[in-house]
């Protein structure tokens, strides 16, 4: 039997590392920056012959074009696809096919934009000259050999991933194998291909369609974060809208790669068994060709001023869930901060107040979570508390049980014991993740790409540290208001009974 | 330590490491770029690199010491973090639960360390530790229990007190257990809100047998039953030195530290008989196509395979080889032709995952849209055959081996992992350089001996599927891969209601009630004349209720067949029961009664008014749980009864109603408006509350009773 236990999601911080100051982490860091804008941190760590790698780019979903939502997700996934030289048995054949499917495209296109007075028996044939010069490009593709190269080679961990505020690609490698990701790292941005384009769409939206179930979890977060976002980009899902999704075309990849990913608009985070000078050589040989451009554009839209609460309400089958979020500012805020101890006193461990409130005393609901930036935190965004109800109670229920908590939150000071111990807990839980390879490769690129610098990584610490007890109280006071807030829920659905019942459980 | 070089194997499986090359990466001429260059030349080719050889690894030695009482130690030093972290094995596991309390280890697990100890409440500990920063936590997986703590150097003394009275003497205080059963039962009713949950669990629990130890789950009524003195007993006979490890890793001196633990543990000192082998698997092949059905899902997510080995098999190596040409990443054929080539899945992979000690599972799993359900899985099957009847290439066997080879460097990049395997190959008796002969193993793999293995250990005829998705959309059936299929029922089954203890004076007292209800109504002997009925009302929701307004007709004979014909705004729906199965039928569809829909009927029959107040004639249970208030049990049926006590007439009739989603809800039935027909007072009006909320009403248009109703007339199907 397998146990299926429900794990509490406690912020159980394991350990602290009280003399790693950032003086000492220093001596271990070298960073440069190419004369094409890219930049690199690089950490020695000789613990065993492995190197992690790790690139951010500072480009996410949260710029996808209207209408084209879903595009630096299909981007990510080109990126494995190859290069001129890589994944394909003939480039000049290929790119001749790649370019007749985009020509059929164009023609299938051309013909549903006449909409009432489209002929459908023509978009239907192009259909069919499309399938087939799809399967012509195909035929020259070497399958997923980006990818078996770096298996082959002991590729590690190997992913990627695509926020809304940024896209990042890691794997670790052994270290006599260094030069091996600068080859492959650098060609997939200096030539890129974006073959099997259309393949791999039908893929993403198998993806899309595994992490939002109808009723699920991921159908609730995403009609969460659309109800709680008018305007700003945050509202769209990272993987897109289906319909959207659908009509991605090649070409759109193409001229979201050339704006966003521009080489001052990337870092690269190398740890592990590494030297640095010849990690500086190896870039410049490989990465140097990259040609510097200007940096792509912020995203302009400001989310208006939220008018009064809201709520989405998801249909399920499933279990009741239920998420409540209070608008907040980005993360350059003087006050993030202050979110993120608000979120510990809330939610990190069994000492924290949601946890000791709602499921060791009530035992109202089964788990508790606080997050003090969703869905991302670049720019202004939510504070968000997640709740699981338990078996027999209902989300009005902990809906109420947390309005009075947070109301109590707000109008009385946090104690000097509580606060000094999520101080505690904050530090221990970032110095803790210094100590895997993969683990701090993600954060130094991370807080590079989003701070312009790694140290901030070791001040954050500085900075909880100055949060008082009246910053909490202030910050909770403001935050915590029904105008501010947003909640979704999942109800079970409306149906007839017998025929809704035998139907479900055949 | 020990500097073993067993990486210099490695790199005979790459590409070119055979050309010696000097260490220094600045004395190969590729490196050229670092000189000033008018033009850069254009990156080599990946084929062309050369790597230099790998730098050896170092293997720490692990320090093995056996205490006075018997308890085994491991220390192995790690200064670059000021951390002391610790782990206690004990031998132990949820396959030893009872088959009538299962989750008794899990809850012990739990609560071992929540539920504090002789000196501190688990709240207590939770504070002085999250001060701290550090953590002391328990759990008791399938084979193993585990108490383990991590710390700063500086908070040892403390931490290390609290991690052996939780070892040693834990309190399992109830509230905490009640805490632990509230989190589980959340996990039982929250287990088919995930397909993808459904299919691994269904698949894993199907081919270990769901009866087995291996396969079957824990249920409200499981883990209803486990005791606190249940959870101290199954401590006591698993928690005592003689059968547990401790490992510790971190920034100590090893000889110290061996002192210290000496010292802490010497009040550690009982005794219990050696703890027996875990219960053998015993499964029989579950051949065919299990379909577990969700309507709400877009995706249709499965699981395939069939019974593994063990990591000791020796053919294990040439087993995981398979596996990962078949379906282990990117480069796989299983990825290359259900995803890349195919586009329809996300995720897919098949692993044969091989146990320590008893047999593991080779499975094929991933989700697809449920129109591509048939040929998907069909896909799979052909690549499962495939990979059976010829030999792998050359290419893929070498893509594979340096895959595996390669990545092995990774097992040893921390000192924790070092010490973690050491902890495994100890516990279940493999030898100390067991990823060495695995290495060796792996090296020698040929292609004939995939083929080998394939032929003798996949059986893909004899394989488990589970496929959890919504048929309606399947586009075609699932028996067109040309196997039996099987529905899985994956109702939760609820809570049983303890019945009253009955003992004499309830007893009478209860006949004593039952006989003026009978007294008020009519007569026993009028009611017992009741050989049908036919009763026509009209039943009206409340607008949340989510439920259509109907009109109804029920039909009963004596002494149990029931049927119910309703119209409503979506159609007709007709239920029958003759008591222990039925069927139904609707505009959506008609079939079996299964479920909590046949639990619900078989109330229905039971709460059939004329029989139900000659429940003491009928054998049942009758008790008296107050004045005017009569509990009736016969089978898995059970109500109270509450009478006026004015008139002696029924006034509600109280049960728990079976709910779709989640444990029942307590419904009540308000009778008013009684009526004369046959001689009998019936209610001609009827008010239902489900879970104290106002649910429904039902008004009787006509009710006719010994009409000379015939069988066959209620057995129609529409």
């Amino acid at each position: 039997m397998i146990g299926h236990r429900l794990t509490l999601v406690l912020l159980l911080t394991a350990a602290t590392l009280p003399a790693q100051d950032l003086k000492e982490f220093e001596k271990k860091v070298t960073e440069f920056t190419l004369a094409n804008g890219l930049h690199f941190t690089v950490v020695v760590r000789h613990e065993a012959p492995v190197v992690s790698f790790h690139t951010f780019v500072n480009a996410g979903s949260a710029e996808d074009p209207g209408g084209e939502t879903g595009l630096a997700h299909m981007f990510e996934h080109m990126a494995f696809k190859g290069t001129e030289s890589i994944g394909t048995k003939n480039w000049p054949a290929e790119k001749k096919a790649l370019q007749d499917v985009e020509d059929v495209y164009d023609r299938m296109e051309a013909e549903r934009n006449k909409g009432p007075k489209a002929d459908q028996s023509k978009i239907g044939y192009f259909g069919m000259q499309l399938k087939q010069a799809i399967n012509v490009a195909q035929s020259y593709v070497e399958s997923n050999e980006y990818t078996r190269i770096i298996e082959e080679n002991g590729g590690a961990g190997l992913n990627a991933d695509t926020s809304f505020d940024y896209t990042e690609y890691f794997y670790s490698l052994p270290s006599n194998r260094i030069e091996l990701w600068f080859l492959l790292e650098s060609q997939r941005f200096l030539h890129p291909v974006f073959r099997e384009f259309y393949q791999e769409r039908d893929v993403v939206q198998e993806e899309n369609r595994m992490r939002n179930q109808p009723g699920s979890e991921g159908e609730l977060l995403r009609d969460f974060a659309a109800t709680a976002f008018e305007a700003f980009p945050y509202r769209n899902p990272p993987g897109g809208w289906p319909s959207d999704v659908e009509n991605l075309r090649r070409g759109m990849a193409q001229a979201f790669f050339d704006k966003y990913y521009v080489p001052a608009n990337i870092n690269l985070a190398i740890v592990g068994d590494v030297d640095p000078a010849q990690a500086r050589r190896l870039a410049e040989r490989y990465f140097g060709p990259m040609p510097a451009r200007p940096l792509p554009p912020l995203v302009h839209t400001v989310e208006p001023a939220q008018d009064g609460p809201k709520t989405a309400v998801v249909e399920s089958q499933s279990q009741p869930l239920f998420a409540a979020g209070f608008k907040r500012p980005g993360q350059d805020d003087a006050d993030d901060p202050v979110y993120e101890v608000i979120s510990l006193i809330l939610s990190g461990g069994r000492t924290s107040l949601l946890y000791k409130g709602l499921v060791q005393e009530k035992k109202i609901a089964i788990e508790v979570e606080a997050s003090p930036a969703y869905p991302s935190s670049r720019y202004p965004n939510l504070f968000v508390i997640f709740v699981a109800p338990a078996v027999g109670h209902t989300v009005e229920e902990n809906q109420k049980a947390l309005e009075d908590l947070l109301a109590g939150f707000g109008a009385q000071k946090i104690d000097a014991e509580t606060l000094q111990r999520v101080k505690t807990q904050a530090r221990a839980a970032v110095i803790r993740r210094l100590d895997s390879n993969a683990g701090l490769a993600s954060l130094l690129a991370s807080y590079y790409g989003n701070y312009g610098d790694w140290r901030k990584l070791f001040t954050q610490i500085d900075d909880l540290n100055k949060v008082t007890a009246e910053d909490v109280e202030r910050v909770a006071r403001s935050c915590f208001v029904a105008q501010n807030r947003t909640v979704a829920f999942t109800a079970a659905p409306r149906r007839p009974a017998a025929a809704g019942a035998g139907e479900s459980r055949q | 330590m020990t500097r073993l070089s067993v990486l210099m194997l490695l790199a005979a499986g790459c590409v070119a490491a055979q050309v010696p090359l000097p260490q220094e990466p600045t004395a190969t001429p590729r490196k050229s770029a670092a000189a000033p260059a008018p033009k850069p030349a254009p990156p080599p080719s990946w084929k062309d690199l050369v790597y230099p050889p790998i730098h050896a690894v170092a293997i720490p030695d692990v320090e093995t010491i056996t205490l006075p009482n018997g308890m085994k130690l491991y220390l192995l030093e790690d200064h670059e973090l000021l951390l002391v972290q610790g782990t206690a094995r004990i031998r132990t596991g949820n396959l030893f639960d009872p088959p009538e309390k299962i989750g008794l280890a899990t809850l012990t697990g739990m609560v071992l360390r929540t539920g504090g100890t002789r000196t501190k409440t688990g709240e207590q500990l939770d504070k002085e530790l999250e001060d701290a920063a550090a953590s002391v936590e328990s759990s008791i997986d399938e084979g193993f229990g585990s108490v383990s703590f991590s710390c700063l150097k500086e908070n040892l003394g403390e931490v290390l007190a609290d991690f052996h009275d939780v070892l040693i003497e834990p309190e399992f205080r109830q509230d905490k257990l009640d805490l632990a059963r509230t989190g589980m039962s959340g996990g039982i009713a929250r287990r088919n809100d995930e397909p993808q949950g459904i299919a691994e669990r269904e698949f894993t629990n199907t081919v270990y047998g769901k009866n087995t130890p291996y396969g079957w789950e824990e249920e409200y009524d499981t883990i209803d039953r486990v005791t606190r003195a249940d959870l101290a007993s199954f401590y006591r006979r698993y928690f005592f030195p003689a059968n547990t490890m401790l490992a510790v890793w971190g920034d100590f001196s090893a000889p110290e530290m061996k002192v210290r633990l000496e010292k802490l543990f010497a009040d550690w000192t009982v005794e219990q008989p050696p703890v027996p082998a875990f219960p053998p698997v015993s499964a029989k092949p579950a051949v065919g196509t299990y379909l577990a059905s969700k309507s709400d899902v877009t995706q249709t997510f499965f699981s395939m395979g069939q019974l593994g080995g063990l990591l000791k098999d020796k053919d294990y190596p040439a087993l995981e080889i398979m596996a990962d040409i078949l379906g282990g990443g990117f480069q796989s054929r299983l990825f290359r032709r259900v995803r890349t080539e195919m586009g329809n899945a996300y995720e897919i992979g098949a692993d044969w995952a091989a146990n320590y000690d008893h047999p593991g599972l080779f499975f094929i799993s991933g989700s697809t849209k449920s129109v591509s359900t048939v040929e998907t899985l069909r896909a799979i099957l052909e690549e499962v055959e495939r990979i059976r009847s010829t030999e792998v290439s050359e290419e893929e066997l070498k893509t594979a081996k340096d895959t595996a080879l390669n990545s092995l460097v990774f097992a040893f990049d921390t000192k924790a992992k070092t010490l973690g395997r050491i902890l495994n190959y100890e516990y279940y008796g493999y030898p100390r350089d067991f990823i060495q002969q695995y290495q060796r193993a792996l090296e020698a793999v040929t292609r004939a001996d995939v083929l080998r293995a394939a032929k003798r250990y996949l059986a893909p005829a004899d394989f488990t599927i589970v496929a959890a998705g919504n048929p309606e959309q399947f586009g075609q059936p699932l028996s067109k891969l040309g196997r039996p299929v099987t529905a899985l029922d994956l109702t939760i089954p609820e809570p049983k209601k303890q019945a009253v203890q009955p003992d004499a004076p309830s007893l009478a007292k209860g006949r004593e009630i039952l006989a003026r209800v009978q007294r008020a109504v009519g007569g026993a002997g009028k009611l017992a004349a009741v050989k049908d009925f036919t009763v026509t009302q009209n039943d009206r929701f409340d607008p949340s209720a989510g439920r259509l307004d109907a009109s109804e007709t029920d039909r009963w004979i004596a002494p149990s067949h029931l049927r119910q014909d309703s119209r409503q705004a979506s159609g007709p729906i007709s239920t029958y029961c003759d008591g222990k199965l039925g069927w139904f039928s609707s505009p959506r569809g008609a079939g079996p009664l299964r479920g909590v829909t046949l639990r619900e009927m078989r109330n229905e029959v039971f709460h059939v008014y004329f029989s139900l107040l000659l429940a003491g004639a009928a054998g049942a249970n009758v008790v008296a749980v107050d004045d005017r208030t009569v509990e009736i049990s016969a089978g898995d049926g059970i109500v109270r009864l509450v009478i006026d006590p004015a008139t002696g007439l029924p006034q509600q009739l109280l049960y728990d109603s079976p709910q779709p989603n989640g444990p029942p809800k307590p419904m009540e039935e308000e009778y008013s408006d009684f009526r004369e027909v046959n001689g009998i007072q019936v209610p001609f009006h009827v008010t239902y509350h489900l879970g104290g909320k106002y649910l429904a009403e039902s008004t009787v248009s006509q009710f006719q009773i010994n009409t000379g109703l015939q069988l066959e007339d209620l057995e129609r199907r529409p």
